[in-house]
C-alpha cells in the first residue's frame, strides 16, 4: 500500500535519510524503531510531503507521492499523528476535530465525532476547551482522533507514546490495537519497545539514516544483540 | 466645563473614525501575513485605488454609493490580477524579495494614478443620506464621520462572526496556527490565502472610497497610510483579528489625541507606542500564535 524506495530526505543541504526503503502492506501495522535523531520524523515528514529535500520513491497505491502538496497526500487517504502532536490552539476540541470531519465525513458510517468520542470519553468532557488547555495525553486522544476523523486508509502514527503517563500509554495501546483489529493499516514511529513491538506486524530498525534491521516482533525480541547496537534497551 | 467635554467627544469621535478606517486596511494585511507570511507593501496603494476609484465611480454614476459598491469590487479584482501575475509567483522567494517587488509596486501605483487621474487632489461628495451635521450629547458632528465609524464597527462585528463561527474561519484561524498540519488535515492553505487576499484587497478598496470624501483624494495617499497601517499589524501581533482591532484602536487614538494636545511630539507618539510595546510585548499585543 506505501512503498518508499531509495528515500533521501532531509533540511535544505542537510541529508538526514540515506537509501532508505520499507513499505506498509494493507491491513498491516509496520512498526519503525531507532534511537533518537537517526531520522524516524523526518522520513514521515518526507511521505506527507513537508519536506522540500526529497529524492526517491514514495508510493501510495501506486501512485508517486513525490512531489504533491501535503494537502493532496492527506485527501488521498493518508493521516498523520505528528511527534509535536500540532493540535491548533486557536481552535477548540470541537473545531479541530470538525475541520477534520467535515471535509472527510462519509455517509456510510466510518469515523464520525460520536464514534470517536466514545472512543476517547475524555475528549468529550473537553469539546468546548481551547487546544492548549488539555494535558499532554488528551492532546494525544485529539490528535488521533482528528486522524481518524479523516477516515484514512492509512494511520501513521509518530511516537505517540512519548511522555505519556503508563496509564496513558495503556489506553492509547487499547485503541491502537482496536484500529489494528479492524484491518487499519497503520505506520507507527515509537521508542518504546514494548508498546511498539506488541501493536506490530513487522519490525524496522532504522540506524544512520537507513533500515538496518528487518524481521518480525518475535524475532526482534529475541534478538538482544540487535536490541543492544541500534536501540539500547 | 461644556466646551471642554464636547471637545473630548469630538476627538475621540475623530480618533475612532481613524481606527476603523486603519483597522479596515490592517486586518486583511495582518491575515494574509499571519497565513503565509507574505507582507503586501502595495497594501497601501490598493486603499489609494479604491479613492480614485471611487471618485471615479461616482462622477460617472453621479452618486456616492456607486463608489461604496464599485471600489471593492474593482480593487479585489485588481488584487486577483496581482496574485496571478506576481504573487503567487513570489510565494517561495523569501521576505526579502517579497518586499523588494511589493515596495516596488506602490511606484507602479504611484505612476499609474499619476497617468490616470493627474496630481491635482481630488474630492468626492457625501452621501445625501449622511450629508450635513447631527447634534447630540451637546456636540454637533459631521454625520457621514459617525456613518464611517458605524460601517467600521460593522465589518469587524461580521469578520468577528466569520473568523470565530464559520468553517472558513477555523480554517484561517489553524491555518494561522500551523500551516503544515493544516495541510496535512486536507486544507489546500494556498487557496484559503487567495480568497483571504482578494477579501483584504476588496476591504482596502472599500477603506479607500469610504475616506475619500474626508480625505482630500491624492496620489501619495496610499503611502502616508501604510506606515501606520504596519504599525497597527506589528503592535496588534501578526496575524491576529484581536490584535489589529485592538492597535488601530490604538494609533488611531494616539495619533488624534497627540495631533491636538501635543502637536510638536505627535510625530514621534506613534513611533514610541511602537518602541514601548515591541520591548515590553515582542510578538505584539495579541499573538496570533498561541
Ligand atoms: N527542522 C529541521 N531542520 C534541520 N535539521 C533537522 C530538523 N528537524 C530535525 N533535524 C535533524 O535531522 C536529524 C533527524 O531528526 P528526526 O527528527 O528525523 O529524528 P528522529 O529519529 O525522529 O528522532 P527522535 O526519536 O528524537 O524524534 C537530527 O539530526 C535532527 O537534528
Ligand atoms: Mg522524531
Amino acid at each position: 500500500m506505501l512503498e518508499i524506495e531509495d528515500l533521501h530526505a532531509g533540511y535544505g543541504e542537510t541529508w538526514v535519510t540515506h537509501g532508505l526503503s520499507l513499505s506498509v502492506a494493507p491491513g498491516r501495522v509496520l512498526a519503525v524503531l531507532g534511537r533518537n535523531g537517526v531520522g524516524k520524523s523526518t522520513t514521515l515528514k518526507a511521505i506527507m510531503g513537508l519536506l522540500g529535500s526529497v529524492r526517491g520513491t514514495i508510493r501510495f497505491d501506486g501512485r508517486p507521492l513525490l512531489g504533491l502538496p501535503p494537502y493532496r497526500i492527506a485527501t488521498l487517504g493518508i493521516a498523520y499523528v505528528p511527534e509535536t502532536r500540532d493540535i491548533f490552539p486557536s481552535l477548540t476540541v470541537r473545531e479541530n476535530l470538525e475541520l477534520a470531519a467535515r471535509r472527510f465525513g462519509r455517509p456510510d458510517g466510518a469515523w464520525t465525532l460520536e464514534r470517536v468520542l466514545d472512543l476517547f470519553p475524555r475528549l468529550r468532557e473537553r469539546l468546548d476547551n481551547g487546544g492548549t488547555q488539555l494535558s499532554g495525553g488528551e492532546q494525544q486522544m485529539l490528535a488521533i482522533a482528528r486522524a481518524l476523523l479523516m477516515n484514512p486508509r492509512l494511520l501513521i502514527l509518530d511516537e505517540p507514546t512519548e511522555g505519556l503517563a503508563p496509564i496513558v500509554v495503556q489506553s492509547i495501546h487499547a485503541v491502537l490495537d482496536g484500529l489494528r483489529g479492524e484491518g487499519l493499516s497503520m505506520l507507527l514511529v515509537e521508542q518504546n519497545f514494548g508498546f511498539a513491538t506488541s501493536l506490530a506486524d513487522e519490525v524496522r530498525v532504522m540506524g544512520r539514516g537507513t533500515v538496518v534491521w528487518a524481521g518480525s516482533p518475535a524475532d526482534i525480541r529475541a534478538d538482544t544483540a540487535v536490541q543492544a547496537q541500534w536501540l539500547g534497551v | 466645563m461644556t466646551a471642554d467635554a464636547s471637545f473630548w467627544i469630538v476627538q475621540t469621535l475623530n480618533a475612532l473614525q481613524l481606527s476603523m478606517l486603519l483597522f479596515l486596511l490592517s486586518v486583511g494585511l495582518t491575515v494574509i501575513f499571519g497565513l503565509l507570511h507574505f507582507v503586501n507593501l502595495a497594501h497601501g496603494s490598493l486603499y489609494a485605488l479604491g479613492a480614485f476609484v471611487g471618485v471615479s465611480a461616482s462622477a460617472f454614476a453621479g452618486s456616492y454609493w456607486a463608489a461604496f459598491a464599485v471600489a471593492p469590487v474593482a480593487v479585489a479584482l485588481v488584487g486577483i490580477v496581482l496574485y496571478v501575475a506576481l504573487i503567487r509567483r513570489m510565494r517561495n522567494a523569501g521576505p526579502m524579495n517579497q518586499v523588494l517587488v511589493t515596495f516596488g509596486l506602490i511606484f507602479v501605483f504611484l505612476d499609474l494614478f499619476r497617468l490616470g487621474w493627474g496630481d491635482i487632489p481630488l474630492g468626492m461628495a457625501e452621501p445625501d443620506l449622511f450629508s450635513g451635521r447631527t447634534e447630540f450629547l451637546g456636540i454637533v458632528y459631521p454625520t457621514y464621520r459617525l456613518f464611517i465609524i458605524g460601517l467600521g464597527l460593522v465589518v469587524l462585528a461580521a469578520l468577528s462572526l466569520l473568523l470565530s463561527r464559520t468553517q472558513l474561519g477555523a480554517i484561517v484561524r489553524a491555518g494561522v496556527d500551523n500551516g503544515d498540519m493544516a495541510a496535512c488535515l486536507g486544507i489546500n492553505v494556498e487557496r484559503v490565502f487567495f480568497v483571504v487576499f482578494c477579501l483584504g484587497c476588496a476591504l482596502a478598496g472599500l477603506a479607500g472610497a469610504v475616506a475619500a470624501p474626508v480625505l482630500s483624494v491624492t496620489t501619495d495617499m496610499g503611502t502616508a497610510i501604510l506606515i501606520p497601517t504596519l504599525v497597527v499589524v506589528v503592535i496588534g501581533g501578526l496575524g491576529s483579528l484581536r490584535g489589529a482591532i485592538a492597535g488601530s484602536l490604538l494609533i488611531g487614538f494616539v495619533q488624534t489625541f497627540g495631533a491636538v494636545l501635543a502637536p510638536q511630539a505627535a510625530a514621534v507618539a506613534v513611533y514610541a507606542l511602537l518602541a514601548v510595546v515591541l520591548i515590553l510585548r515582542p510578538a505584539g499585543l495579541f499573538p496570533a500564535r498561541g
